[in-house]
């Protein structure tokens, strides 16, 4: 009387046509069918509030002030440590003892959205964190406030590299929203369970319910590759990277791909052409002279007054006067480390300083009248006034934003000008550096010449008073030097502008600098007209540095 | 799931004439549940009476907590899912018609029946729960039925298990979370010890559907329960299922109502008093082919 009868063999497909039938009778059952509704809403509920509780949770994470992140990181601790289960029947049986009696989606909602909070925290965290600290410098330094870099620099970039998270939270909030069976939400697992009690039809109903779950789940993947598709950037250049390339079998490098090198490639020395490259710039022994006496009439641009600054022990600035005139270029020299990022980070007050004055057309940037530093957001705002612009060693460019719209952006967000003379600036600017081919290209798309040549526009375009560059060719192919440097010539040489620049490269400095500072520790250790510092070092420090910089690097004689 | 607390009456742990009128019980059923039930409505004077004295729940919509995991007490309709139905659901409708109050229903698990009433999200609880004293701490229980429970096991009864006894020695039962069963069978532990044989293990579900595919899974070996429940499983898988023996256990069934709310618990009562005068309380039992023998006087059982 041991277990099972055989079945007749002809018994079998009997026996499956049965269960067969049974499943897509349940599969249509309009019971389980609404049951997704209440699903669908515990989920929604989950996630909206989740989003809601999770950027509040991330901003008080990333917040300046103490309390705020200890008391997220409690939070987090307590929600992510324990079963949502365990929260479902808390926000349901719990909260009517202290008076709040949520009917029961909703008690299951927020019980969801408290435990999805923490995870959707940490995953803004990730990817604000994530976007590059330069184009938040840069943002910062074009006089953006933090509310601007925030929503146009920080928030764009993060999104895109939330988007594959965030889907799959969705997933894990849908199948979690099970749980709130426990708590008589009638959603599709609790209707299963019921309806498998009552007709003992177990295996059908959940491979239908199965089923139902797997067609919500796979819908959240394609809204998932939908958005990715939406907002990638390679789709708005123009570059068509179809939907179907994010089909799992589908092996397109989404990184680099292949047309889109050629496409950049296909140009291989594009703007030569354009710029064509002046005869290595050429001033005379009384040009010189000339211009630097016309310098000295001129108004004080930038002065520095015993300017001081450590890194804990270790000091940076030590005791720093400059003095910049308005039309005057001036090449700071000297080895790794001698103070020369700082000392242009100083300027425009994107680090602060221990002691001493930095005075930027007479205003001492970055405090008010009563001396006092300004807030974050004023500080911003008087950059935009002030009028410096910054160009950064490694480019720094908007990585979301087209050339054209990297220049125009900051226009628009901080000097409120209109759409159309924004993109009128921007092409005017791309013109002059020679790349108004490429306005539409994404900064990755460009070499680095280019992308160091639209730095350059973009920090040109609010017109500042002082252009303050940083080792501009420092990270650049030896090949893609030259035209940088020829921009640069032209802007000292043709515009008259004020610029700071630090560099290694000793010739260029001789032909465009009318002085040059040599830097040593954090002091200045010798100044004076380029060329004569450069032919004729006093200082033995300035000389080793010179000689060290390699011999074709000496300045030529001047014709 | 549940028994009543009182002492009770003659025959009823005889398994073999018990199992006769379940039977008898089940065809019945398919014959009176098509029949639209006509003793329903308890006295309509006395009812009135009633919803004079108790005024506070006439015309209102209560909530009744359920476990809808038990054919024959409480369902889903399998051919109107939106719908419960069972001797639970319509003994509850008979009392609440005669007080003048509306039910709907909130499906939870069964160890979440008496919170769900504590947290205030339901305002009663008839769901074939065992009234014991334990409970009582958590609710007041009005008892209206005597319960037996049966012992599922495989077909053919391998482990030779005929009782929450020593037969138990060695073997798993399924259970749901929260059953009077589960402290019972956990008690034979120090027992089965003593005698030098193997401990019994204990498996805990959220519903009876879970229980029975444990043993048709072939991981346990029984599952006790009230008979009625355990019938209708063997019913369902009569190849591979069956019941070893039907066995009482020392419990009545209660209506679970808040602690706090002496005049409702009250009113039930009275109400319940007067749905089985009208014959209403053993017309249902019949209606739902369970039997007649679970029939009980009400009583009031309380932690106190």
């Amino acid at each position: 009387m041991l277990l099972a009868p055989a079945f007749p063999r002809n018994l079998i497909p009997a026996l499956i046509g049965r269960l067969m039938s049974l499943f897509l009778h349940y599969l249509s059952m309009p019971y389980l069918l609404e049951g997704i509704e209440l699903t669908l809403e515990v989920t929604a509920l989950g996630l909206g509030g989740g989003l809601i509780l999770g950027l509040i949770l991330a901003g008080m994470q990333l917040s300046r002030f103490w309390l705020l992140s200890a008391i997220a990181r409690a939070y987090t601790v307590i929600f992510r440590g324990t079963p949502l289960i365990l929260q479902m029947v808390f926000a349901y049986d719990a909260l009517p003892h202290i008076g709040i009696k949520l009917p029961a989606v909703l008690a299951a909602g927020l019980a969801l959205a408290c435990n999805e909070a923490p995870f959707i925290a940490e995953m803004l965290r990730a990817g604000v964190l994530g976007v590059d600290r330069g184009q938040v410098t840069a943002g910062q330094a074009l006089g953006m406030t933090p509310r601007i870099l925030m929503w146009r620099i920080i928030a764009p970039q993060a999104i895109r590299t939330m988007i594959p998270a965030f889907g799959n939270e969705a997933v894990s909030a849908l199948k979690n929203s099970s749980l709130a069976s426990v708590v008589a939400v009638q959603e599709l697992t609790l209707r299963s369970t019921q309806l498998a009690s009552s007709t003992f039809d177990f295996f059908s109903i959940f491979f239908a319910s199965g089923l139902l779950y797997l067609v919500l789940t796979a819908s959240i993947s394609v809204i998932q590759l939908f958005v990715e598709w939406l907002l990638d950037l390679d789709r708005a250049d123009g570059r068509q990277r179809k939907l179907a390339d994010y089909l799992p079998w589908r092996r397109v490098d989404l990184g680099t791909k292949l047309e889109l090198a050629a496409a950049t490639a296909d140009e291989p020395q594009p703007a030569q052409p354009e710029l064509v490259e002046t005869p290595p710039l050429a001033l005379t022994s009384e040009e010189r002279a000339r211009r630097a006496a016309t310098i000295a009439r001129n108004n004080i641009a930038v002065e520095t007054k015993d300017l001081t600054k450590s890194y804990g022990p270790q000091k940076v600035l030590g005791g720093l006067d400059l003095t910049v005139r308005v039309g005057e270029v001036v090449a700071l020299l000297g080895p790794s480390g001698s103070g020369k990022s700082t000392l242009l980070r100083c300027i425009n007050h994107l680090e602060s300083w221990d002691s001493g004055t930095v005075r930027v057309g007479g205003r001492r940037l970055g405090f008010g009248d009563n001396g006092k530093a300004l807030s974050p957001r004023d500080l911003a705002n008087e950059r935009a006034s002030v009028g410096v612009g910054m160009v950064f060693q490694q480019f720094n460019l908007f990585a979301h934003l087209s050339a054209r719209e990297n220049i125009a952006g900051p226009l628009r967000w901080v000097h409120g000008m209109t759409r159309i003379d924004a993109d009128r600036r921007a092409t005017e600017l791309l013109d002059r550096v020679g790349l108004s081919h490429r306005a539409y290209a994404l900064p990755r798309h460009l070499s680095g010449g280019q992308q160091q040549r639209v730095a350059i526009a973009r920090a040109l375009a609010p017109n500042p008073s002082v252009l303050l560059l940083d080792e501009p060719t420092s990270a650049l192919d030896p090949e893609l030097v030259n035209e940088v440097l020829e921009v640069i010539r032209r802007l000292a040489i043709d515009d008259g502008l004020t610029m700071i620049i630090s560099t290694h490269q000793i010739r260029f400095a001789d032909e465009v600098a009318d002085r040059v500072a040599f830097l040593n520790g954090g002091r200045i250790i010798e100044e004076g007209p380029a060329h004569e510092v450069l032919s004729n070092p006093r200082n033995p420090l300035t000389a080793r540095f010179l000689s060290v910089m390699d011999a074709d690097k000496t300045p030529e004689t001047v014709r | 799931m549940e028994t009543r607390v009182m002492p009770h009456t003659r025959g009823m742990s005889r398994a073999l004439p018990w199992r006769k009128v379940a039977l008898g019980a089940a065809i019945a059923v398919g014959l009176v549940a098509a029949a639209p039930l006509s003793a329903q409505a308890a006295a309509p004077a006395a009812c009135a009476a009633l919803q004079e004295k108790y005024p506070d729940w006439k015309g209102k919509t209560l909530v009744n907590a359920i476990n809808p995991h038990t054919p024959g007490y409480e369902t889903i309709d399998p051919k109107d899912p939106s719908k419960y139905i069972g001797f639970d659901i319509d003994l509850g409708e008979a009392i609440g018609e005669c007080l003048g109050f509306k039910l709907t229903y909130k499906p939870v698990v069964f160890a979440a029946l008496l919170t769900t009433l504590a947290a205030g999200q339901a305002d009663i609880v008839i769901s074939d729960i065992y009234a014991t004293k334990e409970r009582a701490k958590a609710a007041d229980f009005i008892t209206y039925s005597k319960v037996f429970d049966g012992v599922l096991v495989a077909k053919g009864n391998p482990k030779g298990i005929n009782g929450i006894n020593m037969s138990m020695c060695g073997a798993a039962a399924a259970e749901n979370t929260g059953y009077v069963e589960v402290p019972l069978i956990q008690a034979l532990i120090p027992e089965c010890k003593k005698a030098g044989k193997a401990e019994p293990t204990i498996q805990l579900y959220d519903n009876n559907a879970n229980c029975i595919q444990a043993i048709l899974a072939g991981r346990a070996d029984t599952y006790v329960n009230d008979v009625n429940t355990v019938d209708s499983a063997v019913k369902a898988y009569p190849d591979k299922l069956e019941k070893a023996i039907a066995v009482t256990i020392p419990y009545s069934v209660g209506i679970a109502v808040p602690k706090d709310k002496p005049k409702f618990r009250d009113a039930v009562l009275a109400a319940l008093i007067e749905v089985q005068k009208a014959g209403t309380h053993m017309e249902l039992l019949k209606k739902h082919g369970l039997d007649v023998n679970n029939f009980k006087e009400p009583d009031i059982l309380t932690a106190d």
